[in-house]
């Protein structure tokens, strides 16, 4: 396992001299202090001990400073700090023959940098990471086999049939010309489903998306998982946990802890770059005025039941379906007084009536307002135009993609 | 008075790192003996006050200056970097963002103010507590995750006389003239004594923490949004309080120090976060009465009566 070592020391700078340790005014030199101190361990023959008191000062205090405010004010200086504390952790815990559980420690460490941190060093932590997976996959080759019972158990369980009426119907079209659709639906703002356009996907085809793959490629993954019937709901919760742990507990229900959990909004193919070779950004997406790298593509995965309370977005949407079937239903920016929109900052887009079960006396208007519906198949994807209200349950196990661009 | 510090210690502001120690007095080159009397602390640094009112010296492993601190009105200063503390002028507060000053309410005389990282807290001479700043943790006890532009009184407090008020970095705690103790804000790391999700999954496995049979649902608070009364056991009166970023520590009627929050900071000799008040007893096997404490960002210091009479 000093092999291991070997590997991520490969990845680091020489010497302590080639270690990039820049910030700005933002960061106070105490705390670039107790940087240095680290880095100065780095390279000596100090304990495991000291190296990871000093990395877990330097992810506290980064941490409360991402905890300081809004997220979206969070200076992205101390991001970085908090990925240096990650990499120095990480580190400290692969130094000296590290167990099994040493090695998934360090996994989420580096989840937890990609996640809340900034990149450093070439994006460094996704490279250390990349490494750590090949040394947990090599001593979990036994577990996998045990994996395709589950999966069939699944399947077995069939869900509800769900029938959409015709003239609620979200209109289907297949492989629509680039001008075809910039006409009849972007222009116009008209949601359509786009049949076809995601045949060619990996996910779909050489490696199709099953529990047994998602576990094989992220199964030791850190990642943000809702807790609780909506997000709407006073119960409603975030939490981390890693992909393992999300399935057997809230796909496969296995601990038989009642309660809805769902992998959602997240933005996984940037952490786990496997994933994102599955993947095609829709040609559509060119027909916008933004960069392709300003698009977000978020991950939504888990059981049936998930609900995504009837809401807008600012930016355009596909909604692509890889795995299971969801039922959307879609509103029109027109009737937004007529959804009744929470009042609050936090949730003004997002309307109060539960779209399935509404309260006709505290929402009456909510009943007369026209709307279109969808069952999402594995391959459709649906075009939600910007500022267009939709309300999502899935009905099984299921995997969407959905791609926000201007 | 003698103080006793411990906690964080990366930059020498204390001995060492969980045994409550005590911080030596400063000696002067004339060879005069000072006594600290009022000391302050930030993230790196420790500020100490002494006898002769008008010198302050940082104590620090690198560089020791001398600072003068003419001005008044305090309620607990800062070195550059974390948090800045602003200073109570008469008829009102001084703000880090344009414009700079500004009044209190004709109707308000303010006792005393207190910072967090993002929030103020203020005590009337009425025994008012009004809060404003940034809501995302509950901090400011009104009941929601809104932040306030002006100070608002807290309703729930309304017609109790507080006597103490302070704040750590996203949790507020207050004592009323009768010795009770009130918290809000952030309970992530048991700072508000109230049981933290959090620490119940770092101890799942110490098996006094196994679930009895049955339906027996654990209620954790991670954001306490109106003021809690903390019941502390035994029962006692609390004389003043101290937060840190994350800890909360507390002096009783019984000269005793209760510190509830994140690890080493909290003087009971181990690393584990608590999220119930528990007794330093170092103090009490030393036979020693606390009588104040501070907190700084991540330690505690506490002062201990020079006459060791016998605490009641």
């Amino acid at each position: 396992m000093a092999m291991l070592w070997s590997k991520i020391s490969a990845l680091l700078p020489l010497n302590e001299e080639q270690f990039p340790l820049q910030f700005s005014d933002k960061v106070e030199s105490s705390v670039v202090d107790i940087l240095k101190r680290s880095r100065r361990q780095l390279y000596s023959n100090a304990t495991s001990n000291s190296c990871m008191l000093n990395a877990q000062i330097i992810l506290d205090i980064s941490w409360e400073k991402l905890n300081t405010g809004t997220w979206r004010h969070v200076d992205k200086e101390w991001r970085r700090v908090y990925s240096y504390g990650c990499l120095f952790k990480v580190a400290a815990l692969c130094h000296e023959d590290p167990s099994r559980d040493k090695i998934l420690q360090a996994v989420r460490t580096c989840d937890m940098g990609l996640i809340m941190g900034a990149a450093i060093m070439d994006n460094i932590l996704q490279a250390v990471v990349r490494i750590l997976q090949a040394e947990v996959r090599k001593s979990s080759k036994e577990d996998e086999t045990a994996a395709c019972a589950e999966v069939k158990r699944i399947k077995t369980e069939s869900p509800c049939v769900l029938v959409v009426r015709e003239e609620l119907a979200v209109p289907r079209i297949k492989c629509p010309s680039l001008q075809s659709f910039n006409i009849n639906y972007l222009l116009p703002l008209r949601p359509v489903i786009l049949e076809g356009i995601i045949d060619h996907w990996p996910a779909l085809n050489e490696h199709p998306w099953s529990i047994e793959y998602l576990r094989h490629v992220a199964g030791c993954r850190t990642v943000p998982v809702e807790v609780g019937s909506r997000y709407t709901d006073e119960e409603w919760s975030q939490t981390l946990t890693t992909v393992n742990e999300f399935i057997d507990q809230y796909v496969l229900n296995k601990s038989g802890v009642k309660g809805l959990g769902y992998l959602a909004q997240h933005q996984l193919f940037d952490q786990i770059p496997e994933l994102k070779e599955d993947i095609r950004l829709p040609d559509y997406c060119c027909l916008g005025e933004g960069e392709e790298d300003n698009i977000t593509v978020n991950a939504w995965f888990g059981p049936g039941g998930t609900v995504s309370p009837l809401h807008q977005d600012p930016q355009q949407n596909f909604l692509a379906q890889v795995v299971g079937r969801k039922y959307i239903r879609l509103y029109s920016p027109k009737d937004t007084d007529k959804l009744y929109p929470h009042q609050s900052q936090l949730l003004h887009n997002t309307s109060q009536v539960e779209v399935e079960n509404p309260d006709t006396e505290k929402f009456p208007e909510f009943v007369k307002v026209q709307y279109l519906e969808c069952v999402l198949q594995p391959g459709d994807v649906l075009f939600i135009p910007a500022q267009h209200w939709h309300y999502v349950r899935s009905l099984e196990l299921s995997f969407s993609v959905s791609f926000w661009w201007s | 008075m003698r103080w006793f510090g411990f906690g964080f210690n990366a930059f020498g502001q204390i001995l060492k790192v969980f045994h409550p120690k005590e911080l030596r007095s400063y000696v002067e080159r004339s060879g005069c003996c000072l006594k600290t009397s009022r000391i302050s602390a930030s993230w790196s640094r420790r500020a100490s006050l002494h006898l002769d009112g008008e010198c302050v010296r940082e104590i620090a492993t690198l560089t020791l200056c001398k600072l003068d601190l003419n001005r008044i009105g305090y309620t607990s200063c800062c070195f550059p970097g974390y948090p800045l503390n602003l200073p109570l002028v008469t008829g009102g507060y001084i703000a880090p963002k344009p414009p700079f000053y500004r009044p209190l309410s004709p109707h308000l005389t303010a006792k005393s103010l207190a910072l967090g990282a993002k929030h103020a807290i203020l005590l009337s001479v009425s025994g008012a507590v009004y809060t404003w700043g940034l809501g995302s943790h509950g901090q400011l006890g009104h009941g929601g995750l809104t932040s306030e532009e002006e100070p608002r009184v807290v309703e729930a407090l309304w017609g109790m006389p507080m006597s103490c008020v302070a704040t750590g970095g996203w949790h507020s705690v207050c004592i009323s003239d009768g010795g009770d103790l009130y918290v809000w804000g952030w309970n992530e790391s048991g700072q508000l004594g109230l049981p933290s999700r959090a620490l119940c999954q770092d101890t799942a496995s110490s098996p006094s923490e196994k679930p009895q049979d049955g339906e027996k649902h654990e209620v954790f608070i991670s954001i306490q949004a109106f003021p809690a009364l903390l019941d502390v056991t035994p029962s006692c009166e609390i004389r003043t309080i101290s937060c840190g970023s994350r800890h909360t520590a507390a002096v009783t009627s019984e000269k005793s120090l209760l510190a509830v929050g994140e690890y080493g900071q909290l003087g009971h000799q181990t690393l584990i976060s608590l999220d119930e008040p528990q007794r330093v007893e170092f103090f009490k096997e030393q036979q020693m009465c606390v009588v104040d404490v501070v907190c700084g960002a991540w330690n505690t210091f506490a002062a201990v009566a020079k006459e060791e009479v016998a605490c009641s």
